[in-house]
């Protein structure tokens, strides 16, 4: 597991530029499913195909990154956040751009209260000498991920980018795991969640699942001195109750904590007044599929030290393996 | 069926947004009587149609949403206490010391716990107590309230309903069981008159957590026109006159863009010819109600809107005038009783 999550937490893909990490994944399942493709807007839409209910498996395949907005005389690089990127967890950080430049993250030295740190007063600094060097490398427009390549230590991952590629691992082992189906599962790697669940409504749209989950991480209230929140790493999958966007449907809710009484997997339940996730998106699409969500407890969200428990990410694909093959 | 009983035993159903499953068969049993034929569907709105004798009927759609702002468990402290968040839109000083039921394995009385003045920090006594600062005590031993609450089970508000001088209503969940009576008064109005067009009465789902009844059930019906029903604020000493309503004074009626005009002029024209006095009820955009949802359903759908006008919004003391709700439905089911000759859509209007 922890192979195919450093390839996949490597690849390059902020939101609308999901081509390489699409590409790996295409490569990595494309013999394993009955049918493959990739619509409009850039969703992998992969088929397990059945007789019965069809069911839509949503994860993310976008990650949250900096655009180059500007680039000064002297070669440095003004930006913007593509999604949710904290200025105060940029600072200090590197970035990759898409043609492998490396960049470096800092803020103006005159900032004289760090509170008043904000996107407008940061920089990337590739080391170039002026305009000219930096545009032969980056230009206005280009994006850059945070660096932080995955390990494996004391039974948690922790990398960049876990958000969502723990659920494109997740999903990939589910359709490496599961022989033929009853149900008709339809594993989609969505686009642009980061920006505001862009792409996996006209995804569910052109598929016209029964219902449909989205697999992505869920934070925590387990560190010290955070916010409170019931949920631990390693206690197990948590199955959305609410978030900030949908309340999942109920029958979708019931059947998943049934699948996991019935299987003794551990899970907690997650109820957030904060964010949303493809599910939200999936809900309300062509007049409501119902959704709901399972989420695999992430600490640090959006940081380039994000850590998830091995067990839990375990026990998510028992759960969801037990969910669709419910008649 | 007399209002005023109609009201309570609405209100005395529970039906916390995103939980209506657990209420949608009683709100389908007063639909049945006067329907056609009544059915819930699969995100839980329940529909009562009743045919029209038009051998082309239009599709008239007519919503109020049933469910209502309540809580959601999301944390256990020691000392049978339980942490909170919304469900809807809870107003966090109108819920202190309120009682409540917490809707687990089997259902729990419980409060939600007041900090007292004397220990109120000066800070504290100048705001508003956090969301996040609210508890339920429910007196249980730890181990109890474990085995019968888990994280995620809904919270409801307990208030009594009391018939109050003047015909008018106190309890919780008028917003939007109002609405939803005024569904049951057309339908048993429209099993007495003629009606040439297919009516669809539905009470939706989840209008309190983003419209998602009004979402999927005007995608699903595909009307060819929309009349919402929902409350708006009745007139109170302290509070913005242009946005608060008189009550019992005359149905306001939806202005803005967000309903359809020269449908909205034949509604009015109706409610001139019935004698049925209406004010204005004017939204310069999103109205906060279905309709803005249902405006813009498939390839859009014009849409109206009738209110009621409610007092203390959102709190466990919610007031409303019968005759709001009666004037209300009667409006609604003589415009909705139009001759078949008469285009929708406002076509040679």
């Amino acid at each position: 597991m922890i192979n195919l999550i450093k390839e996949l937490t490597n690849a390059y893909g902020p939101s609308g530029q999901e081509e390489v990490i699409r590409s790996l994944i295409q490569k990595r399942i494309a013999s394993k499913v009955d049918e493959m493709y990739t619509d409009t807007l850039g969703n992998l839409i992969a088929v397990k195909k059945g007789p019965g209910k069809r069911i839509m498996l949503a994860a993310h395949m976008d990650e949250i990154g900096l655009i180059a907005t500007f680039v000064d005389e002297k070669g440095f690089i003004r930006f913007s956040n593509s999604g949710g990127v904290s200025p105060f967890i940029a600072a200090g950080q590197r970035v990759i751009f898409r043609n492998g430049t490396i960049g470096m993250v800092c803020y103006e030295e005159n900032l004289e209260d760090m509170k008043d740190l904000k996107m407008n007063r940061m920089y990337i600094d590739i080391g170039t000498k002026n305009r000219e060097e930096t545009e032969r490398l980056v230009n206005p427009g280009d994006m850059s991920v945070f660096v932080g390549e995955a390990l494996e230590q004391n039974n948690r991952y922790i990398s960049k980018a876990l958000d969502d590629r723990i659920g494109c691992a997740i999903l990939i082992a589910l359709i490496e795991r599961m022989g033929s189906t009853e149900n008709e599962i339809v594993f989609v790697f969505t686009v642009q969640e980061e920006v505001g669940l862009r792409g996996a409504g006209p995804a569910a749209y052109g598929i016209k699942p029964d219902l449909a989950i989205a697999v992505d991480v869920t934070n925590t209230g387990d560190t010290p001195d955070c916010k409170p929140l019931a949920i631990d790493l390693g206690k197990g999958p948590a199955i959305m109750v609410k978030d900030n966007r949908t309340i999942s449907h109920p029958l979708v809710k019931d059947a998943l904590v049934e699948c996991a009484q019935q299987e003794n997997i551990p899970y907690q339940m997650e109820v957030l007044n904060v964010g949303g996730n493809d599910a939200g998106a999936i809900h309300i699409t062509a007049g409501g599929i119902p959704s709901g969500g399972v989420s695999i407890p992430c600490r640090y969200l959006h940081r380039p030290c994000e850590m998830v428990d091995k067990n839990d990410v375990e026990n998510t694909i028992r759960l969801l393996e037990a969910f669709i093959k419910r008649p | 069926m007399d209002t005023a009983d109609l009201l309570k035993q609405l209100c005395a159903v529970n039906a916390m947004t995103g939980f209506e499953h657990r209420a949608c068969d009683s709100i389908k049993n007063f639909f049945e009587p006067y329907s056609d034929k009544s059915w819930i569907d699969c995100f839980f709105n329940v529909i009562g149609y009743r045919k029209g004798l038009s051998e082309n009927p239009k599709k008239i759609m007519i919503t109020a949403h049933y469910d209502q702002i309540g809580m959601i468990v999301t944390g256990f402290e020691s000392n049978g206490f339980l942490r909170v968040s919304n469900l809807g839109g809870i107003d966090t000083k109108a819920v202190l010391a309120s009682e409540v039921t917490v809707h687990g394995k089997e259902d729990l009385y419980g409060i939600i716990g007041a900090k007292p003045p004397h220990l109120l920090t000066e800070k504290e006594t100048q705001k508003n107590v956090k969301l996040k600062e609210l508890f339920i005590d429910t007196g249980l031993p730890d181990a109890t309230l474990k085995e019968k609450v888990s994280v995620g089970d809904p919270v409801s508000i307990i208030s009594p309903v009391v018939s109050m001088e003047n015909g008018c209503i106190m309890g919780r969940s008028l917003d939007n069981r109002a609405g939803v009576a005024a569904l049951i008064k057309i339908l048993e109005q429209m099993k007495m008159i003629k009606h040439e067009h297919d009516i669809y009465v539905v009470a939706t789902v989840q209008e309190e957590s983003g419209l998602l009844g009004a979402i999927t059930s005007s995608w699903d019906l595909t009307p060819d026109i929309a009349i919402v029903i929902d409350v708006c604020h009745g007139d109170m000493p302290e509070a913005d006159k242009s946005q608060c309503f008189p009550l019992g004074k005359g149905v306001p009626v939806g202005i803005g863009p967000a309903f359809h005009r020269p449908e909205t002029k034949v509604l009015l024209d109706v409610a001139k010819n019935e004698r049925i006095p209406t004010q204005l009820c004017i939204e310069p955009g999103n109205p906060g109600t279905e309709a803005w949802a249902i405006q813009i359903s498939r390839t859009g759908i014009p849409t109206l809107e009738v209110s009621i006008p409610l007092r203390y919004m959102h709190t466990g003391a919610e007031l409303i005038c019968i005759k709001d709700i009666e004037m209300a439905a009667a409006l609604v089911a003589h415009y909705s009783a139009r001759k078949a000759g008469e285009t929708l859509n406002g076509e040679n209007q």
